[in-house]
């Protein structure tokens, strides 16, 4: 199980949005994922070491370095799927590399 | 003419009565299938609207039956005349999407983007269909005066189009502060961003007075940081609840009570919150898939939700400081009637402040902090509106005592909120002093607006040399 946190600005459309689309699309390429959905605002160090991928609507400034791989998931939300498969290749390639 | 209306009544009145969830969850599965969604999805999307509905309802319950009697007893013991609770946006979002009018001026919205984008007025294609909703809640407010869907129409389409141009007009801006490459297609048309020009007034003042304030701006990143959980949203419930309950002088226990209360209540209704988003989504799907299709060969602008700025600290750092501000302003600013709970992280606020500034952190706090009481007013002026349009779509118990009030008090389009106000007040009565009244304050907020986009237009070159420069 490969654990994703998605984020973005009020923790309840957008990164839901990207939630449910990488879970179903993961699902279809055999993987098993969980993503949670947050406010970008009330992301902190701790929180970001319990999930292997870090999949932010666009690439954020926070308050630290982020350790674990980062995919910036916003085409997603254009909702024309050529858009959206870079990014779902993109996870792709780095859930192989973890190797779970 | 009156057997159509007749017949028509006679077809829709049964389903009216059923009241707004179960009507909303009818129409808006009926609506998706129309636009090709499958129909488990659709009704999927039906249900979870019903039941967001109904779930916003519990926790308006829960949160203004604790407070309602604490506020009155704060009002009584400070003297301070706020009695208005503040639910925030989620609640409002819910009972405007449970007006099945919020379909007509999505459909309306829908056909003038495609107008637009035909005609090249326009290189945004929106598909953020659920914030659609800020601009039927516009239009609603009209008719809540009114009853004149006509008026309520046009300025929402006046509205509408002034979106998609600032959509377009504020593109280089996004590239710039988030880094996107030019052949990202990201922008946003929400109504948070119909502010700007009132902001760029503002900050064009700073760039005159005092330009040399921009050496003290600070790392928001780092402030962010150091805030952590203290300016989530439980906490703030909590200290709010708190705030009420020492100053209304109620016992320890039902100030704890309060605490909590406030902390449920907030986490609540973003829960709730992401179920109707989700209620939405089908339909949303359905009507992109149409436009898309429509559009295809076409190279344009793509207008999502505000969050993607959410990426630059300096929005929450602005947010986090305005909070207690706008709660001290509230305290002090004559006609206001909110105490600001559910709102008082203004994100309705700040990411139009982040565009206009381009970040200068202590602008934006400045300047943010100026906007207040436009919130607070506009807040206080719809809260009777709110109120009834909750209780007609089933969202608040109608049997509460009527000086119970509920509004938000950092709602997105606060200026746009006394327009439709305006606008409803001439069409009740079509005086002349309402009709000179609303034409002098349109006129100068389109003036406005023309002001700002030749700035914008300028910022744009400025962008456009120094990338043929690089």
């Amino acid at each position: 199980m490969i654990n994703i946190l998605a984020a973005c600005g009020a923790g309840v459309n957008s990164s839901h949005q990207i939630k449910t689309a990488l879970e179903e699309e993961m699902k279809k390429r055999g993987y098993s994922v969980k993503v949670d959905a947050v406010v970008i605002k009330d992301i902190n160090k701790a929180m970001m070491e319990q999930y292997d991928i870090f999949a932010p609507i666009s690439k954020p400034k926070l308050g630290f370095d982020v350790q674990i791989p980062i995919v910036e998931a916003g085409p997603i939300l254009y909702r024309i799927p050529a858009m959206a498969d870079p990014v779902f290749d993109e996870l792709e390639g780095i859930i192989k590399k973890l190797n779970k | 003419m009156d057997v159509i209306i007749q017949f028509a009544n006679s077809l829709f009145k049964p389903l009216v009565d059923l009241g707004a969830a179960p009507l909303m969850f009818i129409l808006l599965s009926l609506l998706a299938m129309l636009m090709r969604v499958k129909p488990s999805s659709a009704i999927e999307g039906g249900l979870k609207l019903a039941i967001a509905l109904t779930g916003i309802g519990a926790v308006i319950d829960i949160l203004t039956g604790n407070f309602a009697p604490a506020l009155k007893d704060f009002v009584k013991s400070t003297g301070i005349e706020l009695s208005v609770t503040d639910v925030g946006w989620a609640p409002l979002a819910t009972i405007t999407w449970g007006s099945a009018y919020t379909l007509f001026f999505l459909f309306i919205l829908v056909l003038i983007n495609i107008v637009m984008l035909i005609w090249n007025k326009t290189n945004t294609l929106d598909v953020d269909i659920f914030n659609f909703w800020h601009l039927s809640i516009i239009g609603l407010l009209v008719m809540h005066y009114s009853d004149n869907l006509l008026l309520a129409t046009l300025l929402v389409i006046m509205l509408g189009v002034m979106k998609f141009i600032n959509s377009d007009l504020m593109k280089p801006t996004f590239n710039d502060l988030l880094d996107m490459p030019d052949t990202n297609p990201t922008t946003t048309t929400h109504l948070n961003f119909m502010l700007n020009p009132l902001i760029m007034v503002f900050d064009k003042l700073f760039d005159k007075l005092l330009p040399f304030i921009d050496k003290y701006d600070f790392d928001a990143a780092q402030l962010n940081e150091k805030i952590g959980f203290w300016g989530s949203k439980f906490a703030i419930g909590v200290y709010l609840g708190a705030f009420v309950g020492i100053l209304g002088q109620q016992s320890v226990h039902t100030t704890f009570t309060l605490a909590f209360i406030g902390g449920v209540s907030l986490e609540l209704f973003s829960v709730v919150g992401t179920w109707f988003i989700s209620a939405v989504e089908p339909l949303s799907k359905g009507i992109t898939n149409f436009l898309s299709a429509k559009m295809k060969g076409r190279q344009f602008f793509i207008g999502i939700d505000w969050p993607f700025v959410a990426a630059r600290p300096e929005m929450w750092a602005a947010a986090n400081v305005i909070a207690p501000i706008m709660l001290g302003i509230a305290l002090i600013l004559p006609g206001n009637k909110l105490l600001p709970l559910g709102g008082i992280i203004a994100i309705g606020l700040t990411p139009a402040l982040l565009v206009v500034t381009r970040g200068k952190i202590l602008r934006m706090i400045i300047i943010g902090s100026i906007m207040v009481p436009v919130f607070l007013w506009s807040g206080t002026a719809i809260a009777p509106f709110v109120t009834e349009t909750a209780k007609s779509v089933g969202a608040f118990p109608a049997e509460v005592n009527q000086d119970v009030l509920i509004s938000h008090s950092t709602l997105e389009g606060p200026v746009e909120k006394f327009l439709a106000i305006l606008v409803g007040k001439m069409g009740e009565s079509f005086s002349f002093e309402y009709i000179m009244m609303t034409i002098g304050a349109l006129t100068a907020y389109i003036l406005l607006f023309v002001w700002y986009a030749k700035q914008m237009q300028k910022r744009n070159k400025v962008y456009e040399q120094k990338r043929e420069a690089a």
